[in-house]
């Protein structure tokens, strides 16, 4: 063997299997739910070519525009919600402004270590006939009998989700923005404060401009993390009541597993894609516009 | 004289501030995990009657029978093989993916890492239909390679990137003294790339491990059996809705979080660099 193919030979030992794998995995299924999302099988028997009319029968269908604004409502709550929330918790803690900044690190971050599911089931407790949030709104109201309903209300049912949501991720993008911000040198804003800029000065004018980057990045994270919202809401709600907190992907899988229709249940995963992708293109787009600007 | 006081003025509302969102966010976290841990120690009737007082005994019951009758002791088994072998794989084959995308400077190198960078955007439920026809046309489905073969692809387009981006990192000179001394590409695998890259397969390894115990939906979708499912699945079933035994449903939270919370605390900095690597612009 010579060199040359002994080089090459060893390449194809590294990087076959995992190929493989993924393209097996990855790659053929995605191609396979595109030709499935045309037709109307069911798991078995024969399937039928339908061109478009999946397509067409999902987005003409209520639940599924709820589901829509259901998951347009959890990107708005990462992109407006955790990413400023986490800037704001991971600036505070690069600026010191609490003393034992390690242990509020530790604890915001802690949820993401914890099932999703698990995290469902727990806050479920928590705003439970039962639970402490009830408890807790009793005794400090003396109104023995409230219950609480937010549940039950067509628009307000997705908010207890939202805020869990906020609970579990804004630690993360602290722990992203902590990271980053420690590359700022030290000495560009020891200079700042030394000729008496304020901290909103130094915030608006040296840090928010070098992070621009990064934050783009967590926001194409936070669209591409929203739309894929699954297991927390089907722990938590499983889209109920009366599919008043249903998102696409738990319409997707109810569609596809509870009801066998495999053709329509992958029309509504590309579109899961073709979504995701279209968000971040729109995205990356605006935020080189605000990159140019501050060049 | 009055710049410096309002200068100091704004220094401590700033502080003010920063305490009220620390303490708050910090009891969003303790507040609940506390109070499922307290509520675990108690018996469903007390828990109706008395939600937020703390137990009045140690009442172990709860433990015994989630554990035993709810099974989580076969599902905790489960989550561990799981995570464990899908995780080996999952960083052995990125970092060798990693060292050939990045050291053998062939031209197609760019089309496969293209291709694993696409598949960062990929999300299990776009393919979770055609995974499951697949699966079950294999003869796969309910069997733990069914689990074991999706965890490892899934895994893969994350960790390549970050086995790549590190390796690049390496200088090229060892591995061309060792070439020239006669090794080949596989021995300066082992015996260079892969003490020197020690420690991003520790967070390649504990990022990995993380995300594989917590992932829910393949398992839910692939698996029905009992004995093959993992935690999340097996907790979701047994107090998401058969049990509505309050106890039961604590202790078998308690389970699912405890152990991570520790596995968090002793790892917590690796964690954060798994997902801060994601995120940072070099």
């Amino acid at each position: 063997m010579t060199f040359k193919q002994q080089k090459m030979a060893s390449y194809l030992i590294l990087i076959i299997p995992g190929l493989l794998l993924f393209a097996s995995v990855i790659v053929f299924p995605i191609f396979y739910s595109f030709s499935l999302s045309f037709t109307t099988w069911s798991g078995y028997g024969k399937s039928l070519f339908v061109g478009f009319e999946n397509y067409r029968n999902i987005l003409t269908d209520p639940v599924f525009l709820h589901a829509l604004r259901n998951n347009m409502l959890i990107v708005a709550i990462s992109v407006f919600g955790q990413i400023p929330l986490g800037f704001l918790l991971a600036y505070m803690l690069h600026r010191k402004m609490v003393k034992g900044g390690e242990f509020y690190q530790t604890m915001i971050f802690l949820p993401i270590t914890i099932s999703p599911v698990v995290v469902a089931l727990l806050w479920n407790q928590i705003f439970s006939s039962s639970g402490m949030i009830t408890a807790l709104i009793r005794r400090f109201s003396g109104n023995s009998q409230y219950v609480m309903k937010i549940f039950e209300d067509k628009s307000l049912a997705i908010v207890p989700i939202l805020f869990v949501l906020l609970w579990m991720h804004t630690g993360t993008y602290m722990i992203i923005y902590l990271a980053n911000l420690q590359k700022i040198t030290p000495s560009v804003l020891e200079a700042a404060q030394i000729d008496g800029a304020t901290e909103a000065q130094m915030l608006g004018r040296i840090i928010l401009p070098s992070m621009i980057g990064t934050i783009a990045t967590t926001a194409i994270f936070a669209i591409a993390g929203s739309l894929k919202a699954f297991d927390l809401i089907f722990a938590m709600t499983g889209g109920g009541p009366a599919h008043f907190t249903e998102v696409i992907a738990l319409y997707m899988y109810t569609n596809t597993f509870k009801y066998y229709k495999y053709g329509f249940g992958s029309a509504a995963s590309i579109l899961i894609v073709a979504l995701s992708v279209g968000l971040i293109l729109i995205l990356q787009g605006t935020s080189k516009r605000i990159e140019r600007k501050y060049e | 004289m009055s710049r410096t006081k309002t200068m100091f003025k704004t220094k401590t509302s700033w502080k003010t501030i920063a305490y009220f969102v620390m303490i708050s966010f910090a009891l969003l976290t303790i507040a609940p995990i506390v109070w499922m841990i307290l509520n675990s120690f108690k018996p469903h009737s007390e828990i109706v009657r008395n939600p937020l007082s703390p137990p009045t005994s140690l009442y172990l019951q709860n433990f015994v029978l989630s554990w035993v009758q709810g099974h989580l002791g076969v599902y905790f088994f489960n989550s561990i093989l799981y995570s464990m072998i899908s995780t080996v794989i999952t960083v052995i084959l990125a970092m060798g993916s990693g060292y050939a995308l990045s050291k053998f400077k062939y031209r197609f190198s760019n089309v496969i890492y293209m291709f694993y960078t696409l598949g960062l955007l990929i999300t299990v439920h776009s393919v979770i239909v055609p995974l499951f026809i697949m699966e079950t046309k294999l003869g796969l489905s309910n069997t733990r390679l069914g689990v074991i073969i999706p965890y490892i692809a899934f895994g893969l387009p994350f960790q390549v990137f970050l086995a790549t981006t590190y390796v690049k990192g390496i200088p090229d000179a060892m591995q061309e003294s060792a070439i020239i001394d006669g090794a080949n590409y596989l021995q300066v695998f082992f015996a260079i790339i892969l003490p020197m890259a020690t420690p991003i397969i520790s967070t390649m390894f504990i990022y990995t491990f993380l995300g594989n115990w917590n992932e829910f939906i393949l398992v839910q979708t692939l698996t029905s059996e009992i004995a093959i499912r993992s935690l999340p699945v097996g907790i979701n079933s047994f107090a998401g809705g058969m049990s509505r035994d309050y106890g039961l449903q604590f202790s078998a939270l308690v389970i699912g979080t405890v152990p991570m919370i520790i596995f968090y605390l002793v790892f917590r900095d690796k964690i954060a660099q798994g997902f801060a690597a994601g995120a940072t612009k070099e």
